[in-house]
């Protein structure tokens, strides 16, 4: 027993795992399937690599296309959104701003400084935009002169307020939003009227409800968990959000947004992507700002669900592309495994022939040497009897002897016959080439037979062609080799078997004519061992002294010497087939010596 | 005593002693010689009737020694003799200068029956 060293056993280990990283053909080789399994797999890679490389370019190419597009449109698309929020809210500020405006050009101050006027209008004005709080008259010295609305600010002193000295300066003017005196949060429009007078100037005075604001600004929130508010430039809270601050608190944000312009911004936030956008408000101390939690990627995945049909395509297409790539190698592997067993095959038919001239001729050559001293024991033996049968004074050992001399000349007289038929295979003979016809050569073979055939009850079927032409060859040693054959045949079929003889006409790719003879039976068949061997000389499987195992290999150079072939197939259990072809006419050169 | 004398030519000498022994107890005048000079000599000795001819020896051919037999012997009938299980490469060389051939082992009566064949053509000659 040895022991397994385990370094070397992972080494080895690692040694397979490099090979497969590098040539996984051979590492697959080396897990036991064949040359053409490892073939396969590595055309199907190569195929697919090739195919699929420029593929896999355009589908990377296409995806950053897509995916610039989808920004660009989801950007816009924000814009759009933010760019309409703002318009509505500068407009809801312009229909606030004009109102009192139009009322210092439609009212003169005298008018509206009376407490009963300015009510009348304000009631006018609160069945119109319900989010009006109240409203107010001022004069140049900051006292409210008139006061229409829910709280008793008649008289109040509004000169060291913020709101009073900005009025001054821009003539109308959008304030904060500050809690009032109730709690509620909302904002001061107010719009400065000159006077031609002493008086100056007046000032009217409108509070706001920010219900209206938080509703439009709100609507800028494209979906669920998005989030839109309005700060202003201290970065105070204007409209609640929902996640950075209450409202008038300062925003818990760390970005100080710009008056400047449209901006979008990326940001991680919580881990997860998202865009802020931000705008300023016109004629309002106010910025617009929006969190998009969606992204461009959920806006393509969006598309891609949107295209599901699409999608399926593009996978269809590739599954077939790659079933397409698998059979195309499987068949070019195929052809090429086909294509090597025929050579292969080609290759063992030469060495084959090869193999049984060289067999015969040492056959022959071992006969002829045994020839002579068989004729000298032959001649020995016979000078004996001879002498036994023509002295008297041996003619008492005559009975002992003569049994015996007559089984060595029987030994000689078998040897004889088999070294006759061996000098057969080596014999240059004549061929008497003649012009016959196959069918009566046969039908003159099975006349040989016909007693043993209906003495066994084997049914013999002929399929002979009519009008087979007559060809050029050597009838007695055509028929010597039907005759051969045929009498295996009868052997292995036995009793109540099948035999077939079929002749016919082939024409050869090179468009040359051939003559088939089939001989089939129905036997019990020759393993795949045997029939290796069958045309060897000497190579018998009928019991001793029945066979000389010489017939078919005699039949095979008869064949051959005629210029043509003769070849076997057999399925054990099935029954066997010999196939004897023949040239119509033999070719110049062809022609046996 | 039969007529006519019998020439055994063989360099196997045992199968060629034996030969003509068995043909001389069959009463013929048979003599067994054992290479191509000896067989050359026997026959401008003794002219005989008939010769078995072994066509291959060492040194002088079987078909050189039937080209000389016929140029000083041309009545003498040759059967040939062959190990080789047939005679017809021979036939091409030799054409019909011999009378019949027998195969190596042979059997005895079946060369008797050439023998006599052979001895009635050389009488008829």
């Amino acid at each position: 027993m040895t022991e397994q060293n385990p370094k070397a056993e992972i080494e080895k280990g690692v040694g397979v795992v490099r090979t497969l990283l590098t040539h996984p053909e051979e590492a697959l080789a080396l897990l036991g399937t064949d040359r053409y399994k490892a073939l396969k797999i590595r055309l199907f890679f190569l195929i697919g690599a090739l195919a699929g490389a420029p593929l896999l370019i355009l589908v990377i190419l296409g995806f950053f296309w897509l995916r610039a597009t989808i920004d660009e449109n989801f950007n816009n698309y924000l814009r759009w959104q933010m760019e309409n929020t703002k318009q509505s809210v500068e407009i809801f500020l312009r229909e606030k701003t004009s109102g009192l405006k139009f009322l210092v050009s439609a009212y003169s101050y005298d008018q509206l400084s009376n407490q009963r006027t300015l009510q009348e209008i304000f009631a006018k004005r609160k069945r119109e935009f319900s989010d009006l709080v109240d409203l107010g008259v001022i004069d140049s010295k900051g006292i409210q002169r008139a006061y229409a609305g829910p709280y008793d600010l008649l008289g109040k002193d509004y000169s060291s307020h913020d709101w009073y000295q900005k009025v001054l300066v821009r003539g109308v003017y959008v304030s904060d939003v500050f809690l009032g005196y109730r709690q509620i949060p909302h904002f001061v429009v107010a719009v400065k009227q000159e006077l031609s007078d002493p008086r100056g100037f007046w000032i009217i005075r409108a509070t706001i409800d920010i219900e209206t604001l938080t509703r439009l600004v709100s609507s800028a929130s494209l979906r669920e968990g998005d989030d839109a508010f309005v700060i202003n430039d201290d970065g105070i809270l204007q409209t609640p959000s929902r996640s950075y601050g209450r409202l008038l608190e300062r925003i818990r944000l760390d970005m100080i947004p710009e008056r400047r312009g449209f901006n979008l911004v990326k940001r991680q936030v919580a881990n997860a992507p998202v865009t802020f956008g931000y705008v300023a408000i016109r004629d309002s101390p106010w910025i617009l700002i929006a969190e998009f939690k969606s992204t461009s990627y959920a806006a393509m995945m969006d598309l891609l669900r949107r295209h599901m049909a699409a999608l399926y395509l593009v996978g269809g297409l590739i599954l077939i592309g790659i079933v397409m790539n698998y059979r195309t190698t499987r068949m070019v592997v195929n052809w090429i495994h086909k294509a090597d067993r025929e050579r292969e095959e080609a290759i063992s038919q030469t060495e084959h022939s090869a193999k049984l001239a060289s067999i015969g001729r040492l056959a022959a050559g071992v006969a002829h040497e045994i020839n002579n001293p068989l004729a000298i024991i032959n001649e020995k033996a016979g000078l004996m009897k001879d002498i036994l049968e023509f002295s008297e004074e041996a003619a008492s050992c005559k009975e002992k002897f003569l049994p015996l001399i007559l089984a060595i000349s029987g030994s000689v007289e078998r040897c004889r016959t088999i070294t006759h038929r061996l000098l057969g295979f080596a014999r240059r003979m004549d061929v008497k080439i003649e012009e016959i016809n196959v069918n009566d050569a046969v039908q003159e073979v099975i006349g040989f037979l016909e007693r043993e055939i209906l003495y066994r009850n084997i049914h013999l079927q002929l399929n002979l062609a009519e009008g087979l032409p007559r060809i050029e060859s050597d009838r007695g040693q055509l028929q010597q080799v039907f005759l051969n054959i045929i009498n295996n045949a009868i052997d292995a079929v036995g009793e109540g078997g099948i035999i077939t003889v079929t002749t016919r006409v082939i024409i050869l790719p090179d468009g040359r004519n051939q003559l088939r003879v089939i001989i089939r039976d129905n036997g019990q068949g020759i393993p795949k061992e045997v029939l290796k061997h069958i045309f060897e000389p000497f190579y018998t499987t009928k019991e001793k002294g029945k066979g000389t195992g010489l017939g078919l290999s005699l039949s095979y150079g008869i064949i051959q010497r005629l210029g043509g072939t003769i070849e076997v197939e057999s399925v054990t259990g099935k029954g066997t087939a010999f196939t004897i072809a023949l040239p119509v006419r033999i070719e110049e050169g062809e022609k046996p010596a | 005593m039969k007529q006519g004398k019998v020439l055994i030519v063989d360099d196997e000498k045992e199968f060629a002693a034996a030969l003509a022994e068995r043909l001389r107890i069959r009463s013929y005048d048979a003599l067994a010689v054992f290479d191509a000079e000896e067989a050359i000599q026997a026959v401008l000795r003794d002219a005989p009737a008939v010769m078995v001819l072994d066509v291959r020896m060492p040194g002088i051919s079987g078909v050189d020694v039937l080209r000389a037999v016929k140029q000083i012997a041309p009545r003498t009938v040759v059967i040939i003799l062959s190990g080789h299980g047939s005679v017809d490469s021979f036939r091409k060389d030799l054409g019909n200068a011999f009378f019949d051939f027998a195969l190596k082992p042979v059997d005895i009566d079946d060369l008797r029956q050439k023998i006599d064949k052979a001895l009635q053509a050389y009488e008829a000659a």
